[in-house]
């Protein structure tokens, strides 16, 4: 069945026919029923947690251990023009069994277009389409938690990506239209009205330094609704607009010669929102995030992030922290993570925690994402 | 405002000047490259997304990479999964149609080649990354030389019908010298029969067997897995019971382990080019192999007054 499985990655985006017929000596050891199965993968995400928490109001601390979450993802190719991605996420300790993305993309149009259809995250940063067992740390940056929630922002809807053709650097043109989320799911919006709708625009260049070099620069910008005012007297009610700002910068450097020892990398995202509220001047706020990671050994890592950010619905104060790792991957498919946590809550409160990540990887052979 | 849309324009316009009216083809690999500049010859431009100094199955999928492969006629990957981690993804981004897997423009090298170390039976991951298509190094026979490029002749003359004569002959001329250089080359196989070597990864299967060497054993313990020190010490010993002469390595891997087994057993180290760029020296398919030949050849004589 892995035999199986393994070979279709390979393949991912081919259709039937041409797999059948370019590797025939193969796919006779195959039976046809497996040859069209999609790309089954799942990741593990274990997590401890030690340290007091400095909780708010309705909040509870995680447990000691939790199985955070099983990342099950189904990806293959539909036909010749467009391929489908699934990733369930299954999260015991919230008893949470979610669809966190589920969309069609057509990668084979004219005019250097794609679009993609169905759930999935906004193309708003570079982290944010990131899933959480995926990313360097136990944790979202706060901003990212204070403006997205703790999924991401993520809705339903369309997404157009354009490369801007011209020979000299890779620019990418992205435009998005989503449902409204809820406040509950993603703070920095509120659905106001069944049929608002939510604007994300993308517009992200790479470029290469030296060969081993190469930074992205990013600007996004969303166009939400957060919630409703009502006038009283004419018994009319208008819908509050937010928008949010985004400024992100990448910068990565690999010897390709030694591609497999050394490595860093360095991402900073910047949020800027503002927010009507109703019947008061409208919130502006601000906050980011940067994160540095080093790969000194063939299997080892060490990072930092910084944060610093204020909340959508409030700016008069905000919340400070670094979190700091060291990580061990025994193989491309696993690894463990010691991440320490230090955060600066607007009371005054220092809070402390200590955090083991470790996650595990089982299917084929994915791509790695760049 | 006018102006910068007015530029825009042209900026979208100008990328067209660019096509030049030779064929565009993007491989992999160097060796990919090189074999289709001698079968291709004037009509083709071929560029090569991983150098030769670099490790294949590790490449990062950089969007600049997607520049080229937006204006390619014709994709050549190695295949059985040797670039699994970073095609794929470079493919479905490239927003170009004609080189997707099953369309005109995509060919997979290893057709008809001769694919040793299939595995029967059970494959996962406890045999480390394993490839389980079989080992993707094939391209260092030049017997699978010689059907890679008869594969690349066929797709240039079929997506370039109006010079598939020239393509006929540039086969032939390849072939010609192929089959020259590897008389040449058979003169040394009976020194080197038996040779016994250690290679870091499993990357020389195909040229062992071309060439009757012996590989032994590896510096990793599983394909992809880092050598452990319980593994280091045993291969020591192995090099040292076995009189084990030579350790090849790829340019890629780090020099530090392989060198303190050197010096522990006496065997010598060398860096064995697995494809064409690796060493500046190796311009050509042929060049790969007159260099690994004379680079073993030289350390056989070397050793052999030594003792
Ligand atoms: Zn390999």
């Amino acid at each position: 069945m892995r035999i199986h499985v393994s070979l279709l990655c390979v393949m991912i985006f081919c259709d039937s026919l041409a797999w059948a017929q370019s590797s025939a000596p193969v796919a006779s050891a195959l039976q046809a029923s497996n040859v069209l199965n999609p790309n089954v993968s799942v990741i593990g995400w274990f997590q401890g947690e030690s340290g007091q928490r400095k909780l708010g109001e309705g909040e509870e601390a995680p447990p000691a251990f939790q199985l955070k979450e099983a990342e099950i993802a189904f990806q293959s190719v539909v036909d010749p023009y467009a391929r489908a991605d699934f990733f369930v996420a299954v999260e015991p300790s919230e008893e949470k069994v979610d669809l966190e993305e589920g969309y069609l993309t057509w990668f084979n149009l004219p005019y250097d277009l794609a679009l993609k259809v169905g759930k999935f995250k906004g193309n708003f940063g570079k982290f944010n389409r990131t899933h959480t067992p995926e990313t360097a740390f136990s944790d979202r940056p706060i901003v990212h938690e204070k403006y997205f929630g703790e999924e991401g922002l993520s809705s339903m809807g369309g997404s157009l990506s354009w490369h801007v053709p011209n020979p000299w650097i890779f620019v990418d043109l992205n435009a998005e239209v989503l449902n409204m989320p809820k406040f509950s799911e993603v703070p920095a919006f509120d659905e106001a009205r069944r049929k608002d709708l939510l604007y994300i625009g993308r517009l992200s260049g790479y470029y290469d330094l030296t060969e081993s070099a190469n930074f992205t620069l990013g600007t996004s910008y969303v166009h939400g609704s957060s919630g409703q005012e009502f006038d009283a007297i004419s018994s009319s009610s208008k819908t509050l607009a937010s928008q949010l700002y985004g400024l992100d910068i990448t910068f990565r450097w690999k010897n390709p010669q030694r591609a497999i020892y050394r490595s860093f990398f360095w991402q900073t995202e910047a949020f800027w929102n503002k927010r009507e509220i109703s019947s008061l001047p409208s919130v502006k706020s601000f906050g980011l995030f940067t994160h540095l990671e080093y790969q000194f050994l063939r299997r080892w890592r060490v990072g930092g992030r910084y944060d610093w950010s204020e909340s959508p619905s409030d700016d008069s104060q905000h919340e400070a922290g670094g979190l700091l790792y060291l990580t061990f991957a025994p193989s491309e498919f696993s690894l463990i993570s010691v991440q320490g946590r230090q955060i600066k809550k607007p009371t005054g409160e220092t809070e402390n925690v200590g955090f083991l990540k470790i996650t595990f990887n089982i299917g084929p052979h994915g791509a790695h994402p760049f | 405002m006018k102006k910068l849309a007015i530029g825009l324009v042209a900026l979208i316009f100008s990328a067209d000047v660019y096509a030049s009216s030779k064929l565009q083809v993007v491989t992999t690999t160097e060796d990919l490259a090189a074999l289709t500049r001698e079968v291709g010859g004037d009509w083709v431009e071929a560029t090569s997304i991983a150098k030769g100094s670099m490790d294949p199955h590790f490449v990062d999928a950089k969007p600049s990479y997607l520049l080229r492969l937006k204006r390619a006629d014709l994709f050549i990957q190695v295949g059985l999964e040797l670039e699994v981690a970073w095609a794929p993804p470079l493919l479905t981004n490239a927003r170009n149609s004609k080189i997707l897997p099953g369309n005109q423009g995509f060919l997979e090298a290893s057709e008809n080649c001769e694919i040793l170390q299939k595995p029967t039976g059970q494959v996962d991951r406890s045999m480390g990354d394993v490839h389980p298509l079989g080992n993707p190094h094939f391209w260092l026979d030049p017997a699978n030389g010689r059907i890679i490029a008869l594969n690349i002749s066929n797709k240039l003359s079929e997506l370039d019908p109006s010079h598939a004569e020239d393509y006929k002959k540039n086969l032939a001329l390849f072939q010609t010298r192929l089959t020259q250089k590897e008389k040449e080359w058979d003169r040394l196989v009976p020194e080197l029969k038996g040779l016994k070597v250690v290679t870091y990864h499993n990357s020389w299967p195909n040229f062992a067997k071309r060439f009757g060497i012996q590989v032994v054993n590896f510096v990793e313990p599983k394909p992809g897995i880092p050598p452990s020190p319980a593994h280091v010490q045993s291969l020591i010993h192995q090099i040292k019971t076995e009189k084990i002469l030579l350790i090849l390595m790829e340019p890629y891997f780090d020099t530090k382990l392989p060198q303190k087994i050197a010096q522990e057993t006496g065997a010598k180290l060398a860096i064995f080019p697995p494809s064409v760029g690796a060493d500046k020296n190796i311009k050509t398919y042929l060049d790969l192999f007159d260099f690994g030949l004379k680079l073993l050849k030289n350390a056989l004589s070397r050793s052999g007054e030594k003792s």
